[in-house]
């Protein structure tokens, strides 16, 4: 979710097997620089591999071109690499967030093949997805400051991963 | 064939540790028409000698400078028929960097991909190394840059530059008028000067001077 | 060779959203107004809230075929209680009767989604949510149908019910007072309608109190 100058992206900390849940401190969110993150909803052995797909991808880019990837450019390598497996994709739904050089922050997900989906407000991805477009539409505010923000999407997402079955055992939330 | 000393590689170290090859490549571009760069503060300009070998060619079909994307091109001293090899190389490889990344690659990146052909040219076999230079121009976030790239691959960063005939006095000349904080106005003059050093006498760009001003 | 016939299905979704919640001396009942098949709208003016009762109003999503037909069914068995009784049905009454009508249907069930609201005994508000085949529960505020899954979890952080579990038994009414929970049921009706395509048009308000039934209207999105 957007906020004033600043973003905050965040998840629940289940892992589970249909309805077995198999570990409770899970990690969805990864960083890939100090303004850029990534969340990776969807089968977990597909977000890991990708994950290490995307990190090495960054850090040779790093080394290239000497500076970090701008969250746009990171969202288009994402979006490339998924759709690279058109016929056999990796079972992940991907949210992406970050902070350009100007402080300007940047949102966006996708499905499991890369089409992109850039918002403004917010974005969604999971099993909880619904609940929380229902939850987001209702609390957004354009320009909130991080503690608001913080506050909001900690709101959102607590009470969007009661409604969903699948979700929950608390969650992560970054504010950047 | 086999018994050659050049059956491995077209491109092997002489016993005194030179490539032949490159410096014949190196001599195809110092015969070839002179071409030249200047960096100004708001941009760059490459220009080369436009001369066609009858006046029966239609001037109108020879492009000597080409663009690679809409915010870098390139010109060349040498190898006509080379060159667009390079450029046919480094447009797809600027148009793979845009399909990845969905942003303009950066001069420095595209420099360094076409100096990765050129050097590739010089240690594979069954083929030469190119005999061009090229000089790349190009806008982006780091603002102008000009940059040449030779047969061997090695690539330099440049305020001006100059290759191919008569480049020796081109520098010098290029050496003489730069001035750090110059505009793009005054580098496309500068440009225009120096290739006409090469034809003109001292008193005939007097002359051309006077008439410009 | 087998001739296949195009599969035919005696139930359409024709969408929806229903929330009710209760307040201690009140209760707000709402919907949408709009009718939809697949991506298609059959109607922008279609009231999915009924009258039972003084005090009982049902709504209702999913197919309004159904809907309808349990209706009508309520409506004549209220007439019957009405004939033997002399009196109106209360809200818990019509509660129990609607789920026993609901399960009545189990191996063909009506396709339909409702919430119960009303005012009990104490004239106290009462919400009873349900689904097709008659399970039902009391609660405080509860929403049913296509945006359902929207509206939920922010009912659930704006009106934290205390769980059922509790002891003792807590009050399952909302804190709000009536005008705060007919701004509660708008925002979210109007967050609804910008994510699904089958809530919009119009939302039709009834607010039952001591001083009877009152309806209101708010216009929605219509794209």
């Amino acid at each position: 979710m957007v906020g004033k100058n600043c973003f905050a992206i965040a998840s629940d900390r289940r892992l589970g097997v249909q309805l077995q849940t198999i570990a409770t401190d899970f990690q969805r969110i990864s960083k890939i620089h100090d303004r850029l993150f990534i969340g990776l909803s969807g089968l977990a052995t597909d977000s890991q591999t990708l994950y290490q797909r995307l990190v090495f991808r960054h850090k040779l880019y790093q080394l290239r071109e000497e500076r970090d990837m701008k969250p746009e450019t990171f969202a288009s390598l994402v979006s490339a690499l998924l759709y690279e497996k058109r016929f056999g994709p990796y079972f992940c739904q991907p949210v992406i967030a970050g902070l350009s050089d100007e402080d300007k922050p940047f949102i966006c997900t996708m499905d499991s093949i890369g089409a992109k989906e850039l918002a403004k407000d917010f974005v969604v991805a999971g099993t909880a997805g619904e609940s929380l477009y229902g939850a987001c539409e209702a609390m957004f505010k354009p320009d909130m400051e991080p503690d608001e923000l913080f506050e909001t999407v900690s709101q959102a997402l607590l009470s969007s991963v009661d409604r969903d079955c699948l979700s929950g055992w608390g969650g992560h939330v970054y504010i950047v | 064939m086999g018994d050659s000393q050049y059956s491995f590689s077209l491109t092997t170290f002489s016993p005194s540790g030179k490539l032949v090859q490159i410096e014949h490549a190196l001599t195809a571009v110092g015969s070839g028409q002179t071409s030249l760069g200047i960096k100004a503060s708001n941009g760059v300009v490459i220009a080369t000698e436009k001369k066609l070998p009858s006046i029966l060619v239609d001037e109108s079909s020879v492009h000597k400078i080409q663009s690679l994307t809409p915010n870098i091109g390139v010109v060349y001293s040498g190898m006509g028929p080379d060159f667009r090899v390079l450029v046919r190389k480094s447009r797809k490889q600027a148009e793979q960097y845009h399909r990845l990344y969905k942003e303009p690659i950066p001069v420095t990146q595209l420099v360094r991909e076409t100096a990765a052909v050129m050097q590739e040219f010089t240690q594979s076999g069954g083929v030469r190394p190119f005999g061009v230079s090229l000089l790349v121009a190009g806008y982006d976030d780091k603002g102008p840059q000009l940059y040449q790239v030779d047969p061997s691959g090695s690539y330099f960063s440049w305020k001006a530059s100059a290759m191919g005939k008569n480049v020796s006095n081109a520098k010098t000349f290029l050496e003489k008028r730069y001035v750090e904080e110059m505009e793009l106005d005054d580098a496309v003059h500068t440009a225009i000067l120096t290739l006409k050093e090469g034809v003109l006498t001292p008193n005939e760009i007097r002359d051309y001077l006077a008439e410009v001003e | 060779m087998t001739k296949q016939h195009p599969a035919w299905s005696p139930y359409d979704n024709n969408g929806g959203t229903c929330v009710a919640i209760a307040g201690a001396d009140y209760c707000v009942t709402a919907a949408d107004t709009r009718m939809s098949t697949g991506y298609s709208i059959l109607s922008r003016d279609y009231s999915k809230i009924i009258k039972l009762a003084d005090k009982c109003v049902m709504a209702s999503s999913g197919f309004q075929a159904d809907v309808k037909a349990l209706q009508k069914l309520l409506a004549a068995r209220h007439l019957i209680y009405q004939h033997q009784h002399n009196k109106q049905m209360s809200c818990p009454a019509m509660g129990q009767l609607l789920s026993n009508t609901l399960y009545y249907k189990r191996f063909f069930p009506y396709y339909s989604f409702n919430v119960l609201g009303g005012l009990d005994n104490e004239g106290k508000g009462c919400v009873y949510t349900y689904d097709a085949v008659g399970s039902y529960e009391r609660v405080g505020y509860s929403s049913q149908g296509s945006g359902s899954t929207l509206i939920m979890p922010f009912l659930d952080n704006q009106l934290k019910s205390p769980s059922p579990l509790l002891l003792p038994a807590q009050d399952a009414v909302t804190p709000l007072s009536e005008a705060e929970a007919v701004d509660l049921v708008k925002t979210c009706f109007a967050s609804a309608t910008e994510r699904d395509i089958y809530t919009g048009d119009k939302l039709e308000i009834v607010v039952l109190n001591k001083d009877g039934i009152h309806r209101e209207y708010m216009e929605l999105r219509k794209d």
